[in-house]
């Protein structure tokens, strides 16, 4: 029998996605000050790039079973606690659940963890990961012929591994149009910015030049990442996709944004204060 | 059992049973790292072609493409040269296939020293010390090509990840045709008569035949000897293995593969830690070294990992009185 798709069961506007973005923001900082752990500044730059997949772009059910459901991988694991409280907010994890972040044998480890998790693909945390299982998934659909799409959420640090390099030359070689890689483009990683580090630029250039077709957004602008993704499904053949997302790292409070510091830094006192209070 | 004088390649046997499985509706999908023809997986890839998937040389992708696939509803294999397969793509089996409990089966083709004059980059001594680290792993070696297919088709039974050390090239038939692997047992191989026996071979793979010369030629000379295969390396039933031994006066352990990590180490832990004492002779490469390259016949001769080989350094042993006194007196 065919299986309608499933759409997505939230389906918010730009408006609904803000807010919401701010929600997941706020329990950011809570879960994180609460339990003393978490990459913030990570954790932050990603939440509305993840807020606008599970509650616009992502279509799949609830029970997360279904065979034509989108698949999402969180290559960029340390963001697992912006992961965790988007999940939260779409009542895919149990919200008791944030207290637990990285507690002994929590299901809320500081990587996430499939066997605790249904929402988790594969187990990240090591980088240049995400974007090889991405490309597997994305074939296997093609080989099955079904519908659902693949999306990757990868740092731009983790750009400096190898492997997504060898991803990104068999996702062109494959045709693979039903995979769309997302690049969280904060230009921070943990010891300083990417350019001094191992510089990443020409980056549209790079992605280009293995064949995909790369959009580019403002990754903490719904209405633009909503512009970037509805374009590509209208119109992705062939090619396998980039969108990079142009961040800021701690996005939505002042004293965390752009400042490597924070990278994973636990917000304390006052500064939890200030954090929320910025995010009212 | 005497063993069949018909040789067959193991290759063969994966690629046949492969192809059973697939035509008995298994969604089997292969991924190759520019090693189609190492895999000489003909008979699967002429009748499934889309299911023969090359990634061009990038190992890591191999894997990190075998789970997504996994994750998409086939039961995957992955299919090339064992030591690049484990050296390069470490972390890709560690979290993408065995933390992940990927339903990924790697074949290790050309384990050991197989690509002889190759020398080290293409030598692999310690797949199974390195995999052994590994939670969620299944860890075989099949010892002859009838082996090899029964554990390709036991493999294709459960939802998870495996590592079969493959090998290439004709190898002689230890199995009958209705042969069954048996999982987590010690695989009886030869007994030189039905009393105790004093020495007692383990051997791990195709290096079988040598073990099999060495247990024959002891027993020529008068002492009785048995013979098990290990093709089961985890999961391992300790009793199973350790009521094998019982009242025996020697263990000899064969592997082409280090003596650090492998077969030898895993049963004298496991004789250790039952507290028996029984003195362990372990055949291998030693521990710290890269082996010298040369034709695969030269290496084991050099190394002591041939049959004749093997009884002469015992009966050195024996008569510089190494072993223990059980042994000696």
């Amino acid at each position: 029998m065919q299986y309608p798709i499933p759409p997505n069961p939230f389906q918010y506007t730009a408006d609904q996605l803000a807010a919401a973005a701010k929600r997941v923001r706020r329990n950011i900082i809570l879960m994180n000050s609460t339990t003393g752990a978490g990459h913030t500044g990570a954790d932050l730059s990603e939440a509305d790039i993840l807020v606008t997949l599970y509650f616009s772009v992502l279509r799949y059910d609830r029970a997360l079973d279904h065979p034509f459901r989108d698949r999402f991988i969180l290559s960029k694991g340390h963001g697992a606690g912006g992961f965790y409280c988007t999940l939260s907010e779409a009542a895919l994890i149990p919200k008791e659940l944030l207290s637990t972040y990285q507690a002994f044998d929590s299901s809320l480890q500081g990587h996430p963890v499939k066997q605790k998790i249904k929402a988790v693909e594969i187990n990240t945390g090591a980088l240049g990961h995400g974007f090889p299982v991405a490309v597997g998934l994305a074939l296997a659909a093609k080989m099955n012929r079904r519908p659902g799409r693949i999306f990757v959420l990868l740092g731009d640090g983790e750009l400096q591994e190898g492997s997504n390099w060898e991803a990104a030359m068999s996702a062109s070689r494959f045709g693979l149009d039903n995979l769309m890689v997302v690049v969280d483009r904060n230009k921070l990683q943990l010891a300083d910015r990417t350019e001094h580090i191992m510089g990443l630029e020409p980056l549209q250039a790079k992605f280009e030049a293995f064949g995909f077709r790369v959009y580019t957004a403002d990754g903490n602008d719904i209405t633009s990442l909503l512009q970037c993704l509805d374009t590509w499904e209208a119109t992705r053949k062939d090619q396998p996709s980039v969108l990079l997302a142009s961040t800021v790292k701690g996005k939505g409070v002042s004293f965390m944004e752009d400042n490597p510091a924070w990278h994973h830094r636990i917000p304390k006192g006052v500064e939890v204060e200030q954090a929320l209070k910025e995010l009212e | 059992m005497e063993v069949s004088v018909e040789t067959y390649d193991l290759r063969e046997a994966v690629d046949q049973a492969l192809l059973e499985c697939a035509e008995a509706g298994k969604a089997v999908a292969v991924v190759v790292a520019d090693s189609t023809s190492t895999a000489a997986l003909k008979g699967f890839s002429e009748r499934f072609p889309e299911r023969l998937i090359n990634v061009g040389i990038a190992e890591q992708n191999m894997v990190g493409i075998a789970a997504g696939l996994s994750l998409g509803g086939f039961t995957v294999f992955t299919a090339n040269a064992a030591p690049f397969l484990l050296s390069r793509s470490y972390e890709q089996v560690k979290n993408d296939l065995c933390y992940s409990h990927s339903n990924v089966k790697m074949l290790g083709l050309n384990a050991g020293v197989a690509y002889g004059p190759l020398g080290s980059t293409h030598h692999i001594l310690d797949d199974i010390s390195m995999l052994r680290g590994l939670g969620n792993l299944q860890i075989f070696a099949p010892s002859d090509a009838r082996e090899a297919a029964e554990l390709v088709r036991y493999v294709c039974s459960f939802d998870g990840p495996a590592y079969i050390r493959m090998d290439k090239g004709p190898y002689p038939l230890f199995h009958s045709p209705d042969y069954r692997f048996k999982v987590g047992k010690p695989d009886p191989i030869y007994r030189s008569a039905p009393s105790t026996p004093e020495v007692v071979f383990f051997s791990l793979g195709t290096i079988l035949e040598e073990a099999y010369s060495a247990a024959r030629i002891l027993s020529e000379k008068g002492i009785i000897t048995a013979l098990y295969s290990l093709p089961s390396i985890r999961p391992l039933q300790h009793a199973d293995l350790l009521e094998k031994i019982a009242g025996t006066r020697l263990i000899v352990t064969v592997e082409e593969h280090s003596v650090h990590g492998g077969l030898g180490a895993l049963i004298s832990g496991l004789i250790h830690e039952a507290g028996m004492s029984i003195p362990v002779f372990k055949v291998g490469f030693p521990e710290g070294i890269f082996v010298k390259a040369g034709p695969r016949a030269e290496i084991r001769d050099f190394y002591g990992l041939t049959g004749p080989r093997i009884v002469e350094v015992l009966e050195e042993r024996w008569k510089e009185g190494e072993m223990n006194d059980r042994w000696n007196r």
